[in-house]
Order: structure tokens, then C-alpha cells, then sequence
């Protein structure tokens, strides 16, 4: 499995159900007497998730332990603080996971060593993933022949979207090239990319993507609608979905009507629809005439959908505009994927640092840290002070 | 050094007496001085020159073989000489030069060229290193520059015979690019030569993130696998790759209105169509899809070569965007058929157009690089017979493409072969040794520059010998294309790549 973003959303009852789907996922593999778990990166959603979210995760990692059912991972571009610290290292010195990306640095190429699973054999290693591919350099150093000479059954975890295989969305995105993995490995487990993919590749073995355990956008609950993972056995894969509701997309083209207009539309479409115990998303998009967006009553719209009790409702109008934004220009995408973009943008004009994009990503991950529980005011504004410091050189 | 003295022609052909001790060049450069001024020529023919009759000088040549005496001819230096023709390139005055429009007093002397003499010939602002500048055999340490973001744009044209190094100055032009954020190059490589797989290439270059590589086979570390996928096709992109008949393209034009993204594949397993198609055209449009995308159906459509059913969704957008980063692609064409070839070389240039025309609409496009397309053999989508058959985006590129800061690099061996209104819209032309007539006129006809008379220097240009005709340059320069592996050395040494030490954070001992 990949991208479980345990604590993900900021809504209550999503980030509630984000986190249920990776104990759903623990329940089947226990279930299904599987010989072990990989985990491709970005368990958590943040290097240092809240206290609940960490208790339901050990939990579950526990329940496996308990199983015999070894846990391998790989830090994803997620699981990172600013200053390199993540959660995943408390969890492998407790003994519930095995952080797999190990090895050393010989003559700035980047040795990687093998974690041989007991039960089976299976000899595992990788490459975590950071943000912004500022692991693309781990990829370029790697010194792939030795892993590529050695012998058995090889598996190979990875947090990086392949060039070659990417989806639409990572259009004019750099990203790593198949050709920098090593070859000759059996299972290829992939992750930071949120679709589902599997593939059996001439040289390299079966590569897969198995998306996250949840969906982590609005883009993804319409896309996906459920999250899920492989069970491999025997050079075959099996996809697991985690269905833990049943969801409902609604679209509304927009374009030439007025607010007035768009409510009765809405309307008329969730009057039809059953929507009860279900996730629904609207998706907005178009040019309303004669009248603002703030014209159209979501507020009336949302109470009427609440009537019908659903899961959670929830709306996007990112592609919805009005004259009265005509100009302004609408960012698609994830938050990450908007930031990796900015930051690429900014940094391509600026020469003030040796590698600016490793910076302003780094920067920005500082801001980002949440207060930690407990934490003070003063205490939690001196360590981002720190941490952007250390990040600057000052 | 004096090389000579004028002694009459006209202003298209200026006769010098050549000093004996002095040997003059075709091509070579010489001054003469008038009044503060002076003159740039170039010699273009010799011939012998004698103050006896052509019977005495038979008669003393005979003596020498037949009867082998030491018969001599008194003051031979004065008697028997050389006559140079030469023409004007440009006036010099100070350090400015002008198209010339006088001749050289009578008697003027003729004088080697000077870096001094040279001094008009600056580095323009977004300079592409051609090579250096040459006077007959001999390289000047001179370097001649053209502005790279105006050449390109308006094509170049290298035409050449085999062997005479188009191959070596492509790969400098291309190396000097690298640098340049003013110009992104693709490159259809169809002897994968310039990436250098196991040879110095482009691979070396001290900014090699620059370069971009897609190849079908092997990808080397960090480079890409080139997939395409199927979807991405349109029946625009087959125009100069496959012919159809009319029928042939209504009915896949039929289906992609019907099918969309998915036409081809819905054509291949003849899903239902709204018109009329013949059992036999449909069998014919499958069986030349099939062969050209390397495709097998069994109920079923698989991909067997780089056309791909779910890999390459980005594939030309992502080449896009990196021209538009001015870096470098090249696509190792080598293992394609020609056809294939130019179907992918099409997709992308198509791709690349329809962004430049978008950003030309929104009034971006001075903020874009100029993109150059490398093109070789390029009678193969410019050709006359090619053409005849319909228009296709390198026809179109030719013709307009510099509107839209797109242009050719077109690399050929028979530029007769190329319409004469395309070969006058490549208004650079980098003239490699061409020993065939029909060719050299082709190029004569159509440089930027008067090369009536340069035809015989053409053909005597010699392997790195280049006669640049350029509508961006005051004359036709002539330069030594310097030896690839040279430059490349010299090039390394300006550069100290990787200066920051990386970081390999996260990485467990172990």
C-alpha cells in the first residue's frame, strides 16, 4: 500500500474516515494472512501527526506485529519535518515497522542495502521520497549494479512518479525517469502518485502504483472514489478497494445562467438523486452570467442536501467563475502540486542560493508545521524561527 | 604582407596580379586600403597570368621535357604569374562595415587580413558559435557568432555531401546551445549520434541537465523511455507520414468525431460508425495503422512498439515544455522507419505550434526561447515529390513558423531537391563542400548573399570548410567548423559542474 495520509483532511468526518481506511486495509492483510506490508511512502500526513491519529496507527501497526506480519516502509515526500525528523523513525525504534531505505554514501554514490524478510525471503530496499523530487539526486547516485546483480526474490519501494508512466495531471512536471531505477527486481512498489497502476515491464519486473488508501483531494473522491491496494502473491496482484461508503458525484455546467438559475438546477438534480449515508461532491464549472458566485445560495443548497442526510457533502468551484473574475487565473491542482509548481517558477529567476528549489521547499514546509499539542505559543513560533534560520544559513 | 596589386575587372570581378612569393587561396581574404577605407575581398578563381605568348611558353616547356635543358626564362617573376578574381565583401570603416559600393584604386595593394581589419565582427547578443573565420585554408582567431535567436528562427539549412562534416557542425551547434536559455532545439536523430551513447556527445556537456533523451531502447540512467500514447494521435498527425485516399480519410476522420481520444482503437476493432465505410477502405486504414504503430488487434488492441494503450499520456507535452525551458531533446529515431519518424516529428512539432500560436494570441510569446527543429535528410517531409502530395507541419513550419519563433534546422545532402520557395525561406545557410553542380546552384539560387561566382570555392570547400550565407550577416562568411571532440575539451574547462555538494539525507547506515 501507498499515501495512507493518516490525519488528511481538514474536515472532521473525512479525516475521520481517511483514518479508517487504513485500519480497514490492516483488518484485510490480517484477514488474508499476508506475509508482510509495504508501505510506499507518506503513512502520515504530516511528519508530526496529532496524538489520536498516532494512537489509532500504532494500534493497527501493533495488531500486525502481533500477527507476525512485518511492516516495510519508505518515508514519502509526507512523512519529512523540515529538519529531516519524522514520526516513522519512533515507530521502527518501537519495533512496528522497518524503515527499508538504508545503505551508505561511497564516493557520492549511494549504496543501498537489502532488508531480507525472514519469513519469506524477499530482499527489500528504496528510495524515499522528499518533496519538489529533491530526491531525484538519490535516483541519479545510485549505484544500481550491485542491486541488480544480486540474486532472489527483490522488491524494490519507491515515492516518485515515473516519467514514462505519469499520469495527465503531471503534465510538464519533471519527474524521474524509468530508467533510474534499477532493473531486474520482481515487484516495483510505487507510491506519491495517487492512481491506480500496474504493469510488467521488459528489464525491470512488475511495476505498480496502487493509489492511496483514501482519496486525498476532491479530485481524487470523484476520480477514485474509494482508495485501495494490491495483494501480490505469486507474480499476480490483486487490487483491494476500501470502500467504506458509497459516494455520489454531481456536475453542474454552469456556463450562461445566472445564480438564480444554478440553484434551481442544483436543486432539481438533488431532489432526484439518493443521496442518504452518501459522500457527495459537487463539482461547479463555467461562466455564470448576470449575477456573482456569492449569488448562488450554497448555504439554502447545503440544508437542503442535509434534509436528505447524507455522509458529507462537500463542493468545489474552482473552475466556476463570473465577469467579475474573468481575470483572475484559477490554479488546478493539489496544494502540493500548485506549491511544486510556484516553487519551480520562482526559483528559476533568482540566483541567490545554490539550489533554491531544495530551499523555498524547504521554507515552505517549515511554514506549514502545524503546533504541536501541548506546545506553547512562544515555544512553537522559536522553532519555526530555528528552522527557517537553519534553512537560510543565518 | 602584400599579396598582390589590382589591375582591372569590374565591380563583380576585380583581377589582382599575385606577388610571387605570395601564394593566394580560393576563398581567401584580403584588404585594400582607399583613402582611410578599406575594402574586405575574397578571392574566388585563379588563373595564370604571362607577359610571353602561349607558343613561347609551350616552346620553353618543351625544351625542359624533351631535350633537358636548364633553360630559363629571364626575370621568370616578372614574365609568369597568377591573375586572382576576386570580389568585394564589404567596405570597412573604422569599426563599422557597409555593403560595398566602389572598387579598389587601380594598382591598390592587396594585403593579408588582419584581426584588426576584423574588428566589425562582433558577438551579437544571443550569440550561437559557428566556428572561426577562415581565409582560404587558413582559420583567423576570429570567432564568428550569429544571433542565435534570429537564425534559428528562421531556419538554417546545412546542405552537404557525405563526409564533409554535417554531423560535426550540427553536434558544435548543438553543444553551444546547451547553454543558451534563448533557444530549446529538437533534435529527430535518426543515427543517434548526438546524445554519444558510447562516444563523446551531448551526455557530456557540463550542463547536461539540459539535454533531454528519448530513446525507444535502453534508456541510459536518467533518461527517458519513449512512449507515446495512442490517444494522443490525430489524423492531422499523419499528414507527410501515411497517404490516404479520400475515402480512406473520411472514414478516419469519421471516427475520430465519433470516438474522440479513443478513435484509433475503436477503428482497429471497427466499433459502429453514424457514415458509410467500405468493408475494403476499412481494411486498408487498419492495415496501414497497423503497420506503421507497430499495433496487433485480437479482440483486442495491443501495443507492441512505442505507441502505448496507458504509458506516454504526457509524453509531448512534457518535450514541450522543456523546449520551452530552452533545453535540448533528442529523440533516438534510429530504430524507426522513416514514416514513423516523421509521424512522431509531426506530433510534436504540432504540439510545439499550437502552443506558440496560443501564447502568440495572448501575447506571450516574446517571453518563449525560440524552438529550432533539427531535421535530417530533410527532403524526406520537404521534398518536392513530399509536398506534391499535400502540405505537412515542417512545410508549414517553413513557410510561417518564424511568425511563431518556431524554425527548421534542415540537415541535406540534395537541397535541389527541396522547393525553391522553401530553400529562399531558410535564410541561413551553412555551405559544407558540395561537389555536384545541380546542388551547389540549388544553394547558389537561393542564398542570402550574390554566391554567382562562388561556385568553384563551394566545391573545393574541404572536410569543416563552411561558407556561411545568412540574411543576419553583412557577407558570406567563410569559416573552419572546428573538430567536435577539440571544441568540447576547450568547452569543459569554462564550465565546474556540480558545485554544491548534494545532500543524502534520510538515508539509514546499514
Amino acid at each position: 500500500m501507498a499515501d495512507c495520509h493518516i490525519g488528511s483532511w481538514r474536515d472532521p468526518k473525512l479525516r475521520e474516515i481517511s483514518t479508517e481506511a487504513f485500519s480497514k486495509s490492516v483488518d484485510i492483510c490480517i484477514e488474508r494472512k499476508v506475509d508482510f506490508v509495504l508501505i510506499s511512502g507518506d503513512f502520515f500526513n504530516t511528519s508530526l501527526p496529532s496524538i489520536d491519529r498516532l494512537k489509532v496507527a500504532v494500534n493497527k501497526l501493533r495488531q500486525l506485529k502481533e500477527n507476525w506480519i512485518p511492516v516495510y516502509i519508505i518515508p514519502g515526500s509526507h512523512d519529512f519535518s523540515p529538519s529531516g525528523k519524522t514520526m516513522l523513525d519512533v515507530l521502527e525504534e518501537a519495533g512496528l515497522m522497518i524503515n527499508v531505505v538504508k545503505g551508505s554514501i561511497v564516493d557520492e554514490r549511494l549504496r543501498l542495502s537489502f532488508t531480507i524478510d525472514k519469513k519469506t525471503g524477499a530482499k527489500i530496499t528504496g528510495i524515499l521520497g522528499k518533496r519538489g523530487m529533491l530526491d531525484r539526486h538519490y535516483y541519479e547516485a545510485l549505484d544500481k549494479e550491485p542491486l541488480e546483480r544480486e540474486e532472489g526474490f527483490k522488491i524494490f519501494m519507491f515515492h516518485t512518479a515515473i516519467e514514462e508512466f505519469k499520469p495527465s495531471d503531471f503534465e510538464g512536471i519533471n519527474v524521474s525517469p524509468l530508467s533510474t531505477l534499477p532493473k531486474n527486481f520482481n515487484y516495483y512498489a510505487g507510491g506519491h502518485v495517487h492512481y491506480v497502476f500496474s504493469r510488467k515491464v521488459e528489464d525491470y519486473g512488475l511495476i505498480s502504483y496502487p493509489g492511496p488508501l483514501f482519496p486525498n483531494s476532491f479530485k481524487e473522491l470523484e476520480e477514485l472514489g474509494c482508495g485501495g491496494f494490491y495483494i501480490y502473491e505469486d507474480g499476480n496482484l490483486e487490487r483491494v478497494k476500501i470502500e467504506l461508503l458509497k459516494t455520489l458525484h454531481l456536475s453542474f455546467s454552469c456556463s450562461g445562467k445566472n445564480p438564480k438559475q444554478v440553484n434551481d438546477m442544483v436543486m432539481t438534480r438533488i431532489e432526484s438523486e439518493d443521496i442518504k449515508d452518501k459522500l457527495i461532491t459537487l463539482r461547479f464549472y463555467g461562466k455564470i452570467v448576470d449575477g456573482k458566485i456569492s449569488e448562488i445560495d450554497f448555504g439554502h443548497i447545503f440544508s437542503e442536501i442535509a434534509k436528505k442526510r447524507p455522509y458529507l457533502a462537500v463542493k468545489n468551484t474552482n473552475a466556476l467563475s463570473s465577469d467579475e473574475f474573468e481575470d483572475m487565473k484559477v490554479e488546478m491542482g493539489s496544494a502540493d502540486e500548485i506549491e511544486e509548481r510556484a516553487v519551480k517558477e520562482q526559483s528559476s529567476g533568482l540566483s541567490l542560493f545554490s539550489d533554491e528549489a531544495e530551499m523555498l521547499q524547504k521554507l515552505i514546509n517549515t511554514f506549514n508545521t502545524e503546533k504541536k499539542e501541548g506546545e506553547r505559543q512562544i515555544d512553537f513560533e522559536e522553532r519555526i524561527v530555528k528552522e527557517a534560520s537553519e534553512t537560510l544559513n543565518l | 604582407m602584400i599579396a598582390g596589386r589590382v589591375i582591372g575587372g569590374d565591380f563583380s570581378r576585380i583581377l589582382a596580379r599575385q606577388k610571387s612569393d605570395y601564394a593566394m587561396e580560393l576563398g581567401e581574404l584580403l584588404v585594400a586600403e582607399k583613402d582611410g577605407e578599406k575594402i574586405l575581398l575574397q578571392v574566388f578563381d585563379l588563373v595564370y597570368g604571362s607577359q610571353m605568348s602561349q607558343q613561347n611558353l609551350e616552346l620553353i616547356s618543351g625544351f625542359q621535357l624533351e631535350e633537358d635543358s636548364e633553360i630559363e626564362v629571364m626575370d621568370t617573376k616578372l614574365r609568369n604569374y597568377n591573375i586572382a578574381a576576386l570580389k568585394t565583401l564589404v567596405g570597412i570603416k573604422g569599426n563599422k562595415a557597409s555593403m560595398c559600393k566602389n572598387l579598389p584604386a587601380f594598382f591598390s595593394e592587396l594585403r593579408q587580413v588582419t584581426n584588426d581589419d576584423l574588428a566589425f565582427i562582433t558577438k551579437p547578443k544571443n550569440p550561437i558559435f559557428i566556428g572561426k573565420l577562415r581565409s582560404g585554408s587558413k582559420a583567423l582567431d576570429v570567432d564568428v557568432f550569429l544571433d542565435g535567436s534570429k537564425v534559428f528562427a528562421h531556419h538554417i539549412l546545412i546542405p552537404a555531401t557525405t563526409g564533409k562534416g554535417k554531423s560535426n557542425l550540427t553536434k558544435c551547434l548543438l553543444w553551444d546551445s546547451v547553454d543558451k536559455e534563448y533557444c530549446g532545439i529538437l533534435v529527430l536523430d535518426p543515427h543517434d549520434e548526438y546524445y554519444g551513447r558510447t562516444e563523446l556527445g551531448l551526455k557530456d556537456h557540463p550542463m547536461k541537465d539540459k539535454i533531454v533523451y528519448y530513446t525507444p531502447r535502453s534508456a541510459p540512467s536518467g533518461q527517458r523511455t519513449l512512449k507515446i500514447n495512442l490517444n494522443l494521435l490525430r489524423p492531422s498527425h499523419f499528414a507527410g507520414s501515411l497517404a490516404f485516399t479520400d475515402a480512406q480519410g473520411d472514414a478516419i476522420n469519421a471516427y475520430y468525431r465519433k470516438y474522440g481520444d479513443t478513435w484509433i482503437e475503436a477503428l482497429l476493432l471497427e466499433q459502429q460508425i453514424d457514415v458509410q465505410v467500405q468493408d475494403y477502405t476499412k481494411a486498408v486504414v487498419k492495415r496501414k495503422l497497423i503497420n506503421l504503430l507497430d499495433l496487433s488487434v485480437n479482440n483486442k488492441v495491443y501495443c507492441n512498439g512505442i505507441f502505448d494503450s496507458t504509458a506516454g499520456q504526457t509524453t509531448l507535452v512534457d518535450i514541450a515544455a522543456e523546449l520551452e525551458k530552452g533545453n535540448i531533446v533528442i529523440l533516438d529515431t534510429s530504430s524507426f522507419s522513416g514514416n514513423l519518424e516523421i509521424l512522431i516529428g509531426s506530433m510534436i512539432a504540432l504540439e510545439i505550434l499550437d502552443r506558440y500560436k496560443a501564447s502568440k494570441m495572448k501575447g506571450s510569446l516574446e517571453e518563449k526561447p525560440v524552438i529550432s527543429i533539427v531535421i535530417e535528410e530533410a527532403p524526406r517531409v520537404l521534398g518536392k515529390d513530399v509536398l506534391d502530395a499535400g502540405p505537412n507541419v515542417f512545410s508549414m513550419i517553413a513557410r510561417e513558423g518564424r511568425k511563431f519563433k518556431i524554425g527548421l534546422t534542415a540537415i541535406t545532402q540534395l537541397p535541389s531537391l527541396i522547393p525553391r520557395d522553401i530553400l529562399a525561406n531558410m535564410n541561413t545557410k551553412i555551405v559544407l563542400g558540395i561537389e555536384m553542380a545541380p546542388e551547389r546552384q540549388a544553394i547558389i539560387e537561393s542564398a542570402s548573399q550574390d554566391l554567382s561566382n562562388d561556385g568553384r570555392t563551394i566545391a573545393s570547400l574541404d572536410i569543416g570548410e563552411a561558407l556561411i550565407t545568412s540574411n543576419f550577416a553583412k557577407f558570406a562568411i567563410p569559416v573552419k567548423i572546428p573538430f567536435f571532440d577539440d571544441f568540447v575539451k576547450g568547452y569543459q574547462n569554462k564550465f565546474n559542474a556540480d558545485k554544491y555538494s548534494k545532500s543524502f539525507s534520510g538515508i539509514k547506515k546499514g
